[in-house]
């Protein structure tokens, strides 16, 4: 292991490094689709976090990290946003509190979508200069501070929603369900 | 440049007609829509495009927030018209989530003349306050009151006497209300769908339980979600 400016450089492991894609098979289970998108938003996080600390600029890996949070991550957003949350709304019971904790996800998305925004200017600048992120001006902290984000808002999402959705979706709504996640991603499901 | 629109419009007409000599015509030689189609102004929601239908296939009318105020001679008009003249099938209310109109109506500020139209969301915001309160991010509560407006809508619609006399003459007419995210262009139905069927409750997917719009606060009655019909004994 080598020291350069107090940054240890990581050896790249790439299996830990990757963002495996979602079998479109699981499209036709949608909380289980959901739930492994979960699992590569996780997979992100390593990736943000080995980033931070990596003192030898891993341009590709930028690159699919940036990528990841723009297309990704944003129609995730949109999946959980005006989908599976006005569902849940409409199914839930009052003792649920559905409507406390949407707020609290919703709020995370806001927060999270302008902590992206910034994270992809640290790329923006890291690809243009082929410089690693510790380079880049709050660029580790940034990236630290998305990926912790990230972390917890998976966690309650898995602990409270995921839970409260397969309890309260009937297999009517999740047929719905699959067909809206796979039309937004450019795939007609038959009924 | 305005003079780009006349001639995107020459490129537009030969290029339908290159793909379908008889389309023109055939949109010309008579409008039998089976749906009317009461939506929002946005431009980002092109009413017959988002649905799959040509132009002749759907009868529209739009404005700022999807709105079908009772006093409205335009809204009424176009209402009459399609109910008693086209004889729809289908009144779809469409609303879309992020809509300016209800957030317009949420917030504070004073727009003007557009106040006044808006002031139906205002009375339904003030009316669910408390439930919305409840959820604390703004532009989630936007969505969910667009949804909410969309149900009131649907109330009005089925609630007018064009709707309530053509189901009394046995016509077949839908009411229904669904919700457009310009983010994914997917259609939601809110579920809300009225016949002319009796019966209480709007016609609904079976389902274990009801929908319940919201939190209902403790030791009150949960809201369901319910739009009258004309033969409706509900106790309200």
């Amino acid at each position: 292991m080598m020291i350069i400016d107090d940054h240890v450089e990581v050896p790249a492991q790439p299996s830990r490094l990757l963002i495996e894609p979602t079998p479109p098979e699981l499209l036709r289970h949608p909380l289980d689709f959901l739930f492994a998108e979960h699992y590569r938003h996780r997979q992100l996080c390593r990736i943000l976090d080995h980033l931070a600390e990596a003192a030898a600029a891993d341009l590709p890996l930028m690159a699919r990290a940036d990528d990841f949070i723009r297309y990704d991550l944003a129609l995730h957003v949109i999946d959980e946003e005006e989908d599976l949350f006005p569902l849940l709304r409409r199914r839930c019971e009052p003792d649920d509190d559905i409507d406390q904790v949407i707020g609290r996800l919703s709020g995370d998305h806001r927060d999270d979508a302008a902590l992206a925004r910034t994270v992809r200017a640290h790329f923006a600048e890291a690809l243009a200069k082929a410089v690693p992120i510790w380079k880049i001006a709050n660029g580790p902290r940034d990236l630290r501070q998305f990926a912790r984000q990230e972390r917890a808002h998976v966690a309650l999402e898995n602990a409270v929603v995921m839970p409260l959705a397969r309890a309260r979706l009937g297999g009517e709504d999740q047929r719905a369900l699959s067909r809206r996640l796979a039309a937004r991603r450019g795939i007609y499901l038959e009924n | 440049m305005i003079g780009d629109l006349l001639s995107n419009n020459l490129r537009w007409a030969a290029t339908k007609t290159r793909m379908d000599p008889e389309y023109f015509r055939r949109l010309s030689e008579q409008q039998t829509p089976e749906y009317l189609w009461i939506g929002c102004s946005d431009s980002r929601v092109p009413a017959n495009e988002v649905v799959g239908l040509d132009p002749g296939e759907l009868f529209v009318h739009r404005n700022v927030a999807n709105l079908a105020p009772s006093q409205d001679a335009n809204f009424l008009s176009v209402l009459q018209f399609a109910v008693e003249v086209l004889r729809v099938r289908h009144i779809i209310v469409c609303g879309h989530y992020g809509c300016g109109g209800v957030r317009a109506a949420m917030g504070g500020r004073r727009l003007g003349l557009i106040d006044h139209w808006l002031s139906p969301i205002r009375a339904l915001h003030d009316e669910r306050f408390e439930e919305m309160a409840q959820i604390a991010d703004f532009e989630t509560r936007v969505n969910a009151m667009c949804e909410a407006n969309v149900v009131a809508q649907v109330r009005n619609v089925t609630a007018n006497p064009f709707v309530r006399d053509a189901w009394a003459k046995g016509q077949k007419l839908e009411v229904h209300g669904w919700i457009y995210s310009i983010r994914d262009g997917l259609i939601r139905d809110l579920e809300v769908s009225v016949s002319r069927q009796p019966g209480p409750a709007p016609k609904r997917r079976p389902r274990s339980q009801p929908a319940i719009v919201g939190r209902v606060p403790p030791g009150s009655k949960p809201r369901l979600v319910h739009v009258c019909t004309p033969d409706c004994d509900h106790d309200h």
